[in-house]
């Protein structure tokens, strides 16, 4: 709060001491050049714009501004309760036992149905599509993938670096297929989304810099005889990583429609690695934290009873608890507050330690309870993303042109296409 | 459907536009009208779908005109046909809470049964299936492994006490189902200290601190007898099939939770897994007895040989006896002892 009169400098009204925001443009009182800017050209050649209305947004991670504070939002409202979610749990883990894993593509289709159906955007819930079977089949496949790569990695250690190099061919389009499936079988007010994303694509996303397949290639074949080479290769990809991320995101993102109109990524690598940066830190607090508690307790003197670790673990594992959270925040923030869908935006409001505090009571819930409370768990957690989450429409729902290919039935009548497989598990 | 006419109140999507529009279905006879689009439309009620009861959810009635009409769900949405009829199982069995209890029960008593009984027996059968050959190129490896990274250096003991311990064990052995694939190795060891393992594929390791530290060729033999057990009762292989089993049944009990809390999921594991090995050793240790007495050794000598290592390392095992690999040793000293006995 400014403790001096100041001019504002959006609309060049005068202002006493005191005053948060603008008396007639109710712009904020402190402004970076670059939004001061933004916020002038808005204010003066749209008499309707309300500079006021984006303090809501929070300025720093909020690129439309002007876009912004001209937005309806559509409410996003999560209706689905512990109670009811309890009774599909336990009918799903239950027939899954019984049945040795079959019923699993059953249960995913349940619980996926439960949730779609429980989130409401703009009084209309999300509808899930997908049948069992191409799930059943995803998960045959999976299934044989991991006994393939296990036994491999067990017994038959010399055919391990061809298994690996399959898996390195085959990620990418598993990668592009369980997108494609998670869209097609989605569907918002009888029209389902897409993802056209293709194979090629999916490998220039995920191995543009080729750093992938050479670490791990290399270090199957033994490439090199010193440990250097793989170990630099380790730390470059360590540090670009938030870029690789932006590129994988900005993939599936981009490649996903509704009703005709694509998804955009504007955030950048740099945002996403700000919030790893800060991530490694908190990471970083907790381990000094957790040497400082030791080095005092040896200094208390006498034995250190086998329970000692527990105590000065305890700030290592909370910092790595809320390093951990962070990063789901922040990034999810990012991510979506830079991203759109047509005309329609995002503003996701995650908090690092609300997410850390409520990771910490689901795990002292569900081991108090023996698992009983896993649900309750998910149910909350999903309510607080949900609850965080805002949904604005800067134009007309009526932009959205649902083909006839995106009703819901015709959807449905795909399912006989061979590779119809979910292999997202 | 019967005569009277029904009317349910809903939403109408056409399919083209993400719009919202209110309307309402009218059941009459056979027949279903639409009406809230300009003009109303009349289908067969036969040519309506609709979506699995979930929850307290709306329901999706997909109309043969391309569009959908989302209805609060209601009894009268059952007379319809369904999307899925086994879902319409499902939906039934999630509605009622004294199943979901009965569900835990179920749950527990698998769980529980499956971990002490089904696993244990599961995997005994299915190692006696796998030939020993496989687990072979692993043994070698991790033994060659082991001695490329310095682990361990070439054996300082001198080639009698090697021969005589070398006859002690092929003597053992002779007549064992597996003695085409026991072989015994000796190394020299900084790191592990007095210590003998089994390898995958039948190779025995036995360092040189083990020997120095026994008093008795029979308290070798003991120790080696424990390894043999390891091998004959396929520990390796049972060890790799069941805590992959109870990893697959700790992943699917916790899937819901997994991204919450890895420390949640992990846990549980790391506690089932810790106990089939205790087992394992326990059954590795009444093998030896068994066969050091055939042999005429007492199996007095492996009590003296663990106690004699305990002591040296001074461990501290009954804190951590839920979560360790091996039962704690006064246990296995008292169990040698009673097997002495006539």
């Amino acid at each position: 709060m400014p403790d001096y009169d100041w001019e504002c400098p959006v609309c060049h009204a005068a202002n006493v001491a005191g005053r948060e925001s603008c008396l007639q443009c109710r712009s904020p009182a402190s402004l970076s050049a670059n939004e001061i800017e933004r916020l002038r050209v808005a204010y003066h050649e749209d008499p309707g714009f309300d500079p006021g209305a984006i303090v809501d947004f929070g300025l720093t991670d909020t690129v439309e501004l002007t876009a912004v504070a001209h937005a309806s939002e559509l409410p996003l409202r999560f209706h689905g309760t512990a109670r009811e979610y309890f009774c599909i749990w336990v009918v799903n883990l239950c027939l899954t036992l019984l049945t040795l894993g079959i019923y699993s593509a059953w249960a995913k289709v349940r619980k996926k149905r439960y949730f779609y159906s429980h989130i409401t955007l703009d009084d209309t819930p999300f509808q899930y599509l997908a049948r069992p079977l191409p799930i059943l089949k995803g998960r045959i496949i999976a299934v044989i993938l991991a006994l393939t790569y296990y036994s491999s990695s067990h017994f038959f250690l010399a055919i391990l670096p061809y298994v690996l190099v399959v898996g390195l061919i085959m990620a990418p389009w598993v990668i592009a297929r369980s997108a494609a499936f998670n869209a097609r079988y989605s569907a918002y007010r009888n029209m389902t989304f897409r993802f056209d994303g293709g194979y090629r694509e999916a490998v220039t996303t995920i191995y543009v810099w080729g750093l992938i397949p050479a670490i791990v290639v290399g270090m199957m074949f033994n490439w090199w005889d010193s440990v250097w080479i793989p170990g630099l290769l380790f730390g470059a990809f360590s540090l670009l990583f938030p870029w690789w991320m932006r590129r994988l995101k900005a993939f599936i993102i981009e490649r996903t429609s509704y009703g005709g109109a694509y998804g955009r990524l504007t955030v950048t690598g740099g945002q996403l690695f700000a919030v790893y940066a800060v991530a490694s830190l908190i990471v970083v607090g907790g381990a000094i934290g957790a040497v400082a508690m030791a080095g005092t307790m040896m200094h208390g003197g006498g034995d250190l009873s086998p329970y000692a670790f527990l105590f000065f673990g305890a700030p290592f594992y909370l910092g790595y608890v809320l390093a951990f959270a962070y990063i789901q925040a922040h990034i999810s923030n990012r991510v979506w507050n830079h991203a759109r869908l047509g005309s329609v935006r995002f503003r996701s409001t995650l908090l690092g330690r609300e997410l850390a505090m409520l990771y910490v009571t689901n795990a002292l819930g569900i081991i108090a309870s023996l698992g009983l409370l896993i649900p309750w768990a998910v149910i909350r957690t999903l309510r607080y993303r949900v609850e965080h989450m805002q949904v604005f429409l800067l134009g007309d729902l009526s932009a959205f042109q649902g083909e006839p290919a995106d009703t819901v039935r015709a959807a449905g009548s795909e399912i006989g296409e061979f590779f119809d497989v979910d292999l997202s598990l | 459907m019967n005569a009277q006419p029904v009317t349910i109140a809903g939403h109408y999507y056409d399919g083209r536009q993400p719009l919202s529009r209110p309307a309402t279905l009218i059941f009459i006879g056979e027949d279903v009208t639409l009406h809230g689009v300009e003009p109303s439309q009349t289908f067969a009620g036969r040519a309506l779908l609709v979506s699995p009861r979930v929850g307290c959810a709306e329901r999706f009635i997909d109309l043969p005109n391309g569009g959908q009409f989302l209805a609060p769900d209601s009894e009268v949405l059952d007379h319809l046909r369904q999307y899925s009829e086994a879902e319409g199982v499902a939906a039934w069995l999630e509605a009622r809470m004294p199943l979901a209890v009965a569900g835990v029960v179920i749950i527990v008593a698998l769980l529980l049964f499956g971990y002490f009984v089904g696993l244990p027996a599961a995997a005994g059968h299915l190692a006696q299936r796998i030939p020993m050959e496989t687990e072979r190129t692993l043994g070698r490896e991790v033994l060659e492994w082991l001695d490329g990274q310095q682990w361990f250096q070439p054996s300082q003991i001198d080639e009698e006490t090697q021969l005589v311990v070398r006859q002690g064990f092929n003597e053992m052995t002779l007549d064992l189902p597996t003695a085409a694939q026991l072989r015994l190795e000796f190394r020299n060891s900084k790191f592990i200290g007095a210590n003998a393992f089994a390898l995958p594929g039948g190779t025995i390791v036995i360092t040189d601190g083990m020997i120095k530290q026994s008093e008795s060729d029979d308290e070798l033999l003991a120790v080696l007898a424990h390894e043999i057990g390891h091998v004959e009762l396929r520990h390796a292989m049972r060890h790799v099939l069941q805590s992959s089993a109870v990893a697959v049944l700790v992943a699917t009990v916790t899937a819901d939770a997994a991204s919450l809390s890895a420390a949640v999921a992990g846990l549980p594991a790391v506690l089932a897994q810790a106990r089939y090995s205790r087992e394992f050793e326990t059954e590795a240790d009444d093998f030896a007895f068994e066969l050091l007495k055939r042999h005429d050794i007492s199996p007095a000598a492996f009590a003296s040989i663990m106690e004699r290592l305990a002591a040296d390392r001074g461990e501290q095992e009954r804190a951590w006896s839920f979560i360790a690999s091996h039962p704690v040793t006064a246990e296995r000293v008292e169990r040698a002892r009673a097997a002495a006995e006539p």
